[in-house]
């Protein structure tokens, strides 16, 4: 492992630690842990998640940027198609588990197999293949198939408080951005916290996810290139040092916001695995790999071509790192379900789909599916 | 004619089936009387062994309604799932007006349920209704959303009846090896309860009986054999105040002026537990 990748690691380690600690702390004294959690929950997943989300957005762009490591969109297709497939695939495994039981509470649940937590997917990718177009490859299906459940998620009714107000204070929020951006100020303050501002109760008075209210005024955010994959945890320098950088302002708050995140959302009291973990679980280790593999083969077959220094090893390697929902499938689980039993399955779920780190591992070792030193 | 036979050929059978039937409830003429099942729907035996016991101990205790505590039918729910699983079961009972009122569990389908009319439930997830000095809150238990919350709140602050009785699917306290207490859903309604007075708490889910010690000034009742029997899941603990987990079982419930009698009956007849709760003032 190279030192930009155990920088990365070693920086990633305060979602583990804020999961564990939330594992421990739940069954060693659940109500303590959950009177604590609650009341932290809604700044966590529905303010502190809007500058997660920021930041992510911002780092996509700039990695799709000339210069960027994901500009080239020629090879863009196949991943896409990839992502695609391996959401329908997800999906579709979770929906025929869910009707193959009878709890039909559950139907509402599959947008957490779109989720893919794409830090997961990336550090196992460039540990089990290397460097390449695996990479890539990966990070672009993660942000597929997670914008495929982030607007499945903002289609859920979130308030219930839906009015004029709403949309008209995404136009304003919007607006305001653009004119505080023209001004040209040192730091980037002013704009996520008034433009925001405006945004996320914009977003809330319209029944979407507050937590997606940043994205909109990224674009208008100053970017410059950026050659770390998003998802990497390595943080980027040179122009995004800038006070007037988003990565700059975000970067330091929105660590700590993932460890609380992890945290909150975590802790679940163990009773085993109930229909409702099962589905996220079959959906996102049997489905998704099923339907990424089933869809490249499709897409080869219709004359796209595999990035360089990616097989069908590494295919399979990449099917199943894409398999761990973790972090997004939590935040996906607790967006589309309220408090109670079933979301608990759901984070269950989520939680459990960590194992497809092993199976990864496993295969990737047994596949010798390295194609290059890291 | 048909149901007239039908109804009375169950009684006898019932009758002759229920081996004691003994009715530990002080059964007084203007008392609230009820009876609570859970997790019943099965539409096998078990569950029409249950409503051959209620039906023989409707004869000698007239409850009015029974409060259904989720998982009121299991698997497919077509009509003639609702006819096999609910209607010919409880035939006597709805046949002599007695009233069901359901909760949602995990395995109803709402939108075969909520409209169904025998269940009483409005087309109503969660909804209240009373009878005398008693008012029942029914609450879905599944996904306790903020307009549900804000609902019960409401409907706790708005209520001024003597006896407030909440149920659901999910148990806050259980001592069930196989799901157990719903942490989580303690933290958001015990507070509620606490605040506004809640008397007793009935729930399902574990498939056992159990009676729970006052939490919080509140007894908590699991009655979930209602139709399905997991034997032996009973794991005691300092908060037990009585188990059942040999058979599957029912509750018979009455309220007289400050108390509330309890008798859990088992699918033989069988008393298995019976005590009394006494109303405390208000906070």
């Amino acid at each position: 492992m190279n030192r930009a990748l155990r920088s990365a690691a070693v920086r990633s380690l305060g979602i583990p630690i804020g999961a564990a600690a939330a594992l421990l702390w739940s069954n060693l004294a659940a109500e303590s842990y959950f009177r604590i959690t609650q009341a932290l929950a809604f700044a966590v997943n529905d303010i502190g998640m809007a500058f997660f989300f920021a930041l992510l957005t911002q780092e996509v762009l700039e990695a799709t940027m000339p210069g960027g490591t994901l500009h080239t969109w020629r090879r863009a297709a196949l991943p896409i198609v990839a992502a695609v497939g391996g959401t329908a695939g997800a999906i579709g495994a979770y929906d025929l588990f869910v009707l193959a039981g009878d709890e039909h509470v559950l139907l509402g649940g599959w947008p957490i197999v779109c989720a893919i937590d794409g830090g997961v997917a990336y550090f196992l990718v460039r540990v089990l293949i290397g460097r390449g177009g695996a990479a890539p490859f990966v990070v672009l299906m993660a942000i597929v198939s997670n914008a495929i459940g982030l607007i499945a998620i903002s289609l859920h009714q979130h308030s219930g408080q839906i009015g004029p107000r709403g949309p008209l204070l995404i136009v304003v929020g919007s607006a305001v951005t653009v004119w505080v951006t023209r001004l040209k100020l040192r730091a980037i303050w002013p704009q996520v916290v008034i433009g925001g501002t405006l945004m996320w109760f914009g977003f809330w008075w319209s029944g979407l996810h507050p937590a997606l209210a940043l994205i909109p005024i990224v674009p208008s955010l100053p970017r410059s290139p950026r050659r770390q994959s998003p998802f990497s945890a390595e943080l980027e320098h040179g122009a995004h040092d800038s006070p007037g950088h988003i990565e700059h302002a975000l970067w330091l708050p929105v660590q700590c916001i993932l460890f609380l995140f992890a945290f909150v959302n975590a802790g679940v009291v163990a009773h085993g695995l109930e229909r409702g973990a099962w589905a996220v679980t079959v959906g996102a280790l049997v489905g998704r790999p099923a339907g990424t593999l089933i869809a490249v083969g499709v897409s080869l077959l219709c004359g796209l071509r595999l990035p360089p220094g990616v097989g069908w090893r590494q295919l399979v390697v990449i099917s199943l790192a894409t398999s761990c929902a973790f972090v997004f499938g939590l935040f996906f689980a607790t967006a589309v379900f309220a408090t109670g039993p079933v979301l608990t399955e759901a984070k269950v779920g989520a939680l459990s789909t960590i194992g497809a780190v092993l199976i990864a591992v496993a295969v990737g070792w047994t596949l010798r599916a390295t194609t290059s030193k890291a | 004619m048909k149901r007239v036979c039908t109804a009375a050929l169950l009684f006898v059978a019932g009758a002759l089936a229920g081996r004691a039937q003994e009715v530990a409830l002080p059964n007084r003429p203007q008392s609230v009387k009820f009876a609570a099942i859970g997790d019943n729907g099965t539409g096998d035996s078990l569950e029409y062994d249950i409503g051959r016991q209620m039906a023989a101990h409707h004869s000698r205790f007239p409850f009015e309604l029974v409060i259904m505590l989720g998982d009121n039918l299991y698997g497919s729910q077509t009509p003639q799932d609702f006819v096999k699983k609910f209607e010919t079961p409880f035939r006597p009972l709805l046949d002599a007006g007695v009233r069901f009122y359901a909760a949602l569990g995990n395995h109803d389908n709402q939108n075969e349920e909520l409209r169904y009319p025998p269940f009483n439930m409005g087309g109503a997830r969660y909804y209240t209704y009373a009878r005398r000095n008693v008012r029942f809150f029914v609450i879905d238990s599944d996904l306790i959303d903020p307009q549900q919350l804000a609902w019960i709140e409401t409907a706790l602050t708005n209520s001024t009846d003597d006896w407030k009785i909440c149920y659901f699917h999910h148990p806050l306290y259980s001592d069930g090896k196989t799901h157990g207490s719903q942490v989580d859903l303690r933290v958001t309604l015990e507070p509620l309860f606490v605040a506004h007075g809640v008397n007793v708490v009935f729930s399902g889910h574990d498939h056992v009986y159990e009676r729970l010690k006052p939490q919080k000034g509140i007894t908590y009742f699991v009655s979930g054999a209602g139709g399905q029997l997991r034997k032996g899941d009973v794991k005691r603990s300092d908060m037990t105040a009585a188990a059942f987990d040999q058979d599957c079982s029912f509750m018979l419930v009455e309220v007289s002026g400050d108390d509330l009698y309890f008798q859990a009956v088992s699918r033989n007849g069988a008393s298995v537990d019976s005590g009394t709760v006494h109303r405390q003032p208000r906070p």
